[in-house]
């Protein structure tokens, strides 16, 4: 087992593992001008950092910059769209930080798209009520990722560890994390890396879902890692469906389309949307801010599978979909502004947007749970902090807003790369007996990758247990939810999860080997689905992205809901759950409208006029006011 | 533990691509051919009786027919390099490329003008007035 | 996938290397057939995938957004560099003729593909190249903004108009899948050639109005195994699945090149005069 020794380990090199990874380098350059030494940096990553998901990311990052817009607006956004299961403390914070860190990442070179004066150029986003994202054409995420891995590469500090896959973490007794242990991709090697301070940036986990628009490695890692180690993973009960995913593949087309003006049609050519809650119906050529197609992304999910339920869905290879419609915007503008989204559309679906419509369908996209942090992104095991998605810093609540989570890569990212910093740069608590522990962790491991490993044994394939826990994740934790699908989803991944042990993995090689690393991560993914089935159990009301259909549950009930989910893991055990406070201290929960009701909402605060649907009576009720968001 | 497979002799034949590559890189030959057959006819300027051979070689069914293969060639490289050169030398007007086939366009009415010229000025005014300047260059 | 009756059959070649194994035996890279159920929407990654799950665990190869934007899947398919997440096999269909039956399964086969790393690179296994190989390169050009910002500047973005903006947009998009590098026979020849990508992406920061720091790049750009090592045989932009024409940067680092010698000269000449 080969040794080393640095300040600060960042695992991940996706935004977030990016971001903080330089904040801390910076945090220590700036430290070391009175110090001996800067700190040291490891990064580690299971493939090279321009391959994590950020890339895939297309719309925008949000930060208010209109001058007619306020930070006070956009917190009320976030928090109205997380339905009061923000942290608004930590929303506060965010709003307040979020244009400094895009400006940042304009000054490393970002190729925000511009306005003809220069300035930058800001688009609509579903469930934000002024235009306040910023965006590189529609490849945000690829040209954010690409633009930090190449600012990250100006810092001699951070040594990188690509197609490193980490295991474990390591902990002392005195129940503080040391280190990490990773499996070196190319050798077969393990690794221990010790530090005082470790940053998970591993991402979401997607693709614990069978039709999700992530890519094959967002696999919840990171969370299962911290998760063994008691850390609680917070309200994962949370799993956003995005509205347009590319039937067959996931694909997804970005919600941008809509924010420049794209229509979602049923199979009748009709704007089905205003009959949830979200008309009336505006204009061609007209998108309104929170209105039918820039409704929320639950809303609009959600929408999709009522109307699949009354059949007025489309077909696409055997697929249920509907259309999104962007004819109307032409040709010139659809190439500058959605090429990527042309591209494409052609690749995997054979439809040109400038004369066709796209079919499209929900599916998973982001989880708005994740590892538990403090508002300073640590968790609750000491030195261990965590941001981006795989982290629950309490930003998104019940449901997430398009373009709010880029930015948070920025802004919690830096945030916990400079927290890590001061935490290296302080005097240790004096830990002992770290060595044993090293030993014992590296003979766990390496007895367990032998046993998955043991070609004596007859080899048994992970690949049954994956398909059959994505499907069993869709069904029972689809965008509508009973307690009856919940609790067979919660055996089912349980009884996977005992027939987990007895995987053999038919390769035994140590280069290379892909299989035994999709047997893990699969592992992962099976302690991630159990705390989300358990969650989502669990909570028995309508929030957010967690819609129930059983009775007593199809209403949101603040008064036994208005709280966290914490999952704990037990060794060997079931998990268990317990419920955390909610910080709602700025505003108070009010009622969630969209469209029409919402504007009415918010103008006079007074009651709509016109008659309501039937959707929209059961949503009915009053908003009790909100404050801004003074510190 | 690892291997480098290396490039074949004949990688160039495996592809299209690559072959039109060595067609355009073997033009060089004809054109240095041409280029030979030029200077010796300089240096035969020296005295008449060498001139003469240089104007019996010129003739040479041979020579004419290399020589009209460098004219081809010449064509060819022309041809290859127009078309790269907008992407080489883009202009643009604002936000938007001037397109390439304008360009390309461009660069060959700029052929033709100097064929223009050098055949006014030997074929059809005559050599034997004694111009002996013409316009230099190309493109 | 599984094998549904609407579905035609491919025969996939994979070229094979499996380190461990191959030194014991003492082996060279082999081949490898599968036979492969396909329709429409089917990609080459989609077989890699189908393969690895129901026929041969063993065979590696990365992969991760399937959506062409990671870089992480470039394969030499039937010779050519290419993503795999972005071809189909419905493009790589033969004419079925009796002989052809697959005596397996008893089904006609309707498409044919071979499968190899990318060329050019060193191989680790099977489908899996070193590409700490490219990146050695693209880390070389100093691929980042060069600017100085004064503190007044560190609160508001800097303006760059859409015109400044189009001027580079284009070398920017590369997703660094070195395709480019296993199309360009002068890299093989020559390793330490920086290559398509390193040089497009130094001419991204070069072409950038916010960017001061053409000066520091042009050494690497202008030495040997800079742009002039590059003959233009093109085929580098000919094969990019983003549009890149990184051919284009490096002839466009030519020029560069050449005024940036030629000004040398100039500069060390009147120097000497004076
Ligand atoms: C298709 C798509 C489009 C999106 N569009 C937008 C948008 O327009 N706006 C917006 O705000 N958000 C968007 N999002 C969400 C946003 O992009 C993601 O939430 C965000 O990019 C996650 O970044 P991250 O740094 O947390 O994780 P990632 O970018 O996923 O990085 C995770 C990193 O962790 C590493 N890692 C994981 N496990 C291990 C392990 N075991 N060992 C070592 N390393 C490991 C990986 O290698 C990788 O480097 C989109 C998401 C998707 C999927
Ligand atoms: S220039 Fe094109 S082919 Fe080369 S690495 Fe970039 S995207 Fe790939
Ligand atoms: S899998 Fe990402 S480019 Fe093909």
């Amino acid at each position: 087992m080969q040794q080393h020794e640095f300040d600060i380990i960042v695992v991940g090199g996706g935004g977030a593992g990016l971001r903080a990874a330089i904040a801390a380098a910076e945090a220590g350059a700036k430290a070391g001008s009175n110090k001996a030494k800067p700190l040291n940096i490891a990064m580690l990553s299971k493939v090279y950092p321009m391959r994590s998901h950020t890339v895939a990311a297309e719309g925008g990052a949000a930060a208010v910059t209109r001058p007619d817009d306020t930070v006070e607006a956009h917190f009320d956004d976030t928090v109205a769209g997380g339905d009061w299961l923000a942290e608004q403390g930590v929303v506060d914070y965010f709003v307040r930080h979020a244009y400094q860190e895009l400006v940042q990442m304009e000054h490393w070179g970002c190729p925000w798209s511009r306005k003809p004066n220069g300035d930058v150029q800001v688009r609509r986003f579903g469930g934000m009520k002024t235009e306040r994202t910023w965006f590189a054409a529609d490849k945000t995420g690829f040209h954010m990722l690409h633009t930090l891995f190449q600012t990250s590469l100006k810092y001699p500090s951070i040594q990188r560890f690509d197609e490193y896959f980490v295991l474990d973490l390591l902990v002392s007794v005195q129940q503080q994390v040391q280190g990490v242990l990773a499996l070196e991709i190319s050798t077969g090697e393990l690794h221990m890396l010790y530090a005082n301070a470790v940053i998970m940036a591993t991402g979401g986990a997607g693709r614990v879902f069978r039709f999700n628009t992530n890519g094959g490695i967002v696999t919840g890692d990171g969370m299962a890692i911290a998760y063994r180690h008691g850390v609680p993973l917070r309200d994962m009960e949370f799993v956003q469906y995005h509205p347009t995913g590319l039937p067959g593949s996931g694909i997804l087309i970005t919600e941008a389309c809509r924010g420049e003006g794209g229509l979602l049609v049923n199979k009748d050519g009709y704007r089905y949307l205003q009959d949830y809650g979200l008309g009336p119906e505006t204009p061609l050529g007209k998108p309104e801010n929170k209105y039918m197609e820039l409704g929320p992304r639950d809303k609009l999910s959600q929408a999709f599978w009522h109307e699949q339920k009354a059949g007025r869905t489309g077909k696409h290879h055997g697929s249920d979909v509907v259309y999104l419609d962007l004819r109307h915007l032409g040709k010139a503008y659809l190439y500058e502004r959605l090429p990527f989204i042309c591209e494409l559309a052609k690749a995997y679906v054979d439809v040109d947007p400038v004369h066709e419509l796209i079919p499209i369908r929900p599916a998973v996209h982001y989880t708005m749970g994740g590892i538990e942090t403090d508002a300073h992104c640590e968790t609750t095991l000491k030195g261990l902090f965590a941001a981006g998605e795989c982290a629950s810093v309490g930003l998104h609540g019940a449901n997430r807003l398009g373009s709010n989570s880029l930015t948070e890569l920025l802004v919690f990212g830096r945030l916990a790369g400079e927290q890590a910093a001061a935490r290296a740069l302080q005097k240790g608590v004096k830990v002992t007996g770290l060595e044993q522990e090293s030993q014992k962790l590296h003979k766990k491991w390496q007895t367990k990758l032998h046993k998955l490993t043991d070609t004596s044994q007859e080899a048994r394939s992970w690949v049954p247990i994956k398909r059959e826990l994505v499907a069993t994740m869709e069904t029972g934790c689809g965008i509508y939810r009973d307690e009856q699908g919940l609790q067979q989803a919660l055996d089912s991944v349980r009884r996977l999860q005992a027939e987990f042990q007895h995987v053999r993995v038919g390769d035994n090689s140590k280069a290379y080997n892909t299989d035994l690393l999709h047997c893990l991560e699969l592992e992962f993914s099976l302690d991630v689905a159990e705390a989300i089935c358990l969650a989502a159990l669990e909570r028995r009301e309508s929030r957010g992205a967690h819609q129930r259909l059983d009775a007593d549950c199809t209403e949101r009930n603040d008064a036994e809901f208005l709280r966290h989910s914490q999952v704990f893991y037990v060794p060997g055990k079931a998990a268990k759950l317990k419920w955390q406070a909610v910080d709602t201290h700025i505003s108070a929960p009010g009622e969630r409208l969209y469209g029409s009701a919402g504007s009415a909402h918010a103008g006079a605060a007074a009651e709509v006029q016109r008659e309501p649907t039937e959707f929209e009576q059961k949503q009915r009720g009053k908003k009790e006011g909100s404050s801004d968001g003074g510190e | 533990m690892s291997y480098k497979p290396t490039l074949t002799r004949t990688w160039w034949l495996k592809h299209r691509f690559f072959m039109l590559y060595m067609l355009r890189e073997g033009t060089v030959l004809p054109l240095v051919f041409l280029l030979c057959s030029l200077s010796a006819g300089a240096f035969a300027l020296q005295s008449v009786e060498q001139f003469a051979s240089w104007q019996r070689f010129m003739a040479n069914p041979w020579v004419v027919a290399i020589h009209t293969v460098a004219l081809i060639a010449a064509l060819y490289h022309a041809f290859t390099f127009f078309k790269l050169f907008p992407r080489v030398m883009p202009i643009r007007v604002g936000t938007k490329l001037v397109p390439p086939a304008i360009m390309v366009v461009g660069q060959w009415l700029a052929v033709v003008a100097v064929i223009t010229v050098f055949l006014w000025l030997f074929v059809f005014s005559g050599a034997a007035h004694g111009i002996v300047a013409g316009p230099g260059g190309g493109v | 996938m599984a094998a549904n009756k609407g579905m035609q059959q491919a025969l996939v070649r994979v070229k094979r290397y499996l380190p461990e194994e191959q030194q014991k035996t003492q082996s060279e890279p082999f081949w490898q057939e599968f036979t492969v159920p396909f329709d429409e929407s089917t990609s080459v990654l989609d077989a890699l995938n189908f393969i690895k799950e129901e026929l041969d665990p063993s065979l590696s190869f990365r992969w991760s957004c399937r959506m062409a934007i990671c870089g992480s899947c470039g394969f030499m398919l039937n010779g050519i560099p290419k993503l795999g997440c972005k071809e189909f096999l419905r493009n790589y269909s033969v004419r079925t003729s009796p002989a052809q039956k697959n005596t397996a399964t008893n089904t006609s086969i309707t498409a044919s593909l071979t499968v190899e790393p990318l060329a050019h690179f060193t191989v680790e296994r099977d489908l899996i190249v070193n590409m700490d190989e490219f990146l050695i390169h693209l880390e070389a050009v100093k691929p980042y903004l060069i600017a100085e910002t004064s503190t007044q500047k560190q609160l508001q973005p800097s303006l760059q108009t859409p015109a400044q903006l189009a001027k580079y947009k284009q070398f920017a998009n590369c997703i660094n899948c070195g395709l480019c590098y296993s199309a360009c026979p002068q890299f093989c020849l020559n390793p330490e050639f920086l290559g398509p990508a390193a040089i497009a992406l130094a001419q991204r920061y070069n072409l950038d109005s916010r960017d001061t720091g053409k000066a520091v790049r042009m050494p690497m750009l202008n030495s040997h195994n800079g742009v002039w090592s590059c003959t233009f045989v093109g085929f580098c932009s000919d094969v990019c699945p983003k549009q890149v024409d990184p051919a284009a940067a490096v002839n466009q680092g030519k020029v560069e090149s050449a005024k940036s010698m030629l000004i040398q000269m100039f500069k060390g000449s009147t120097a000497h005069e004076l």
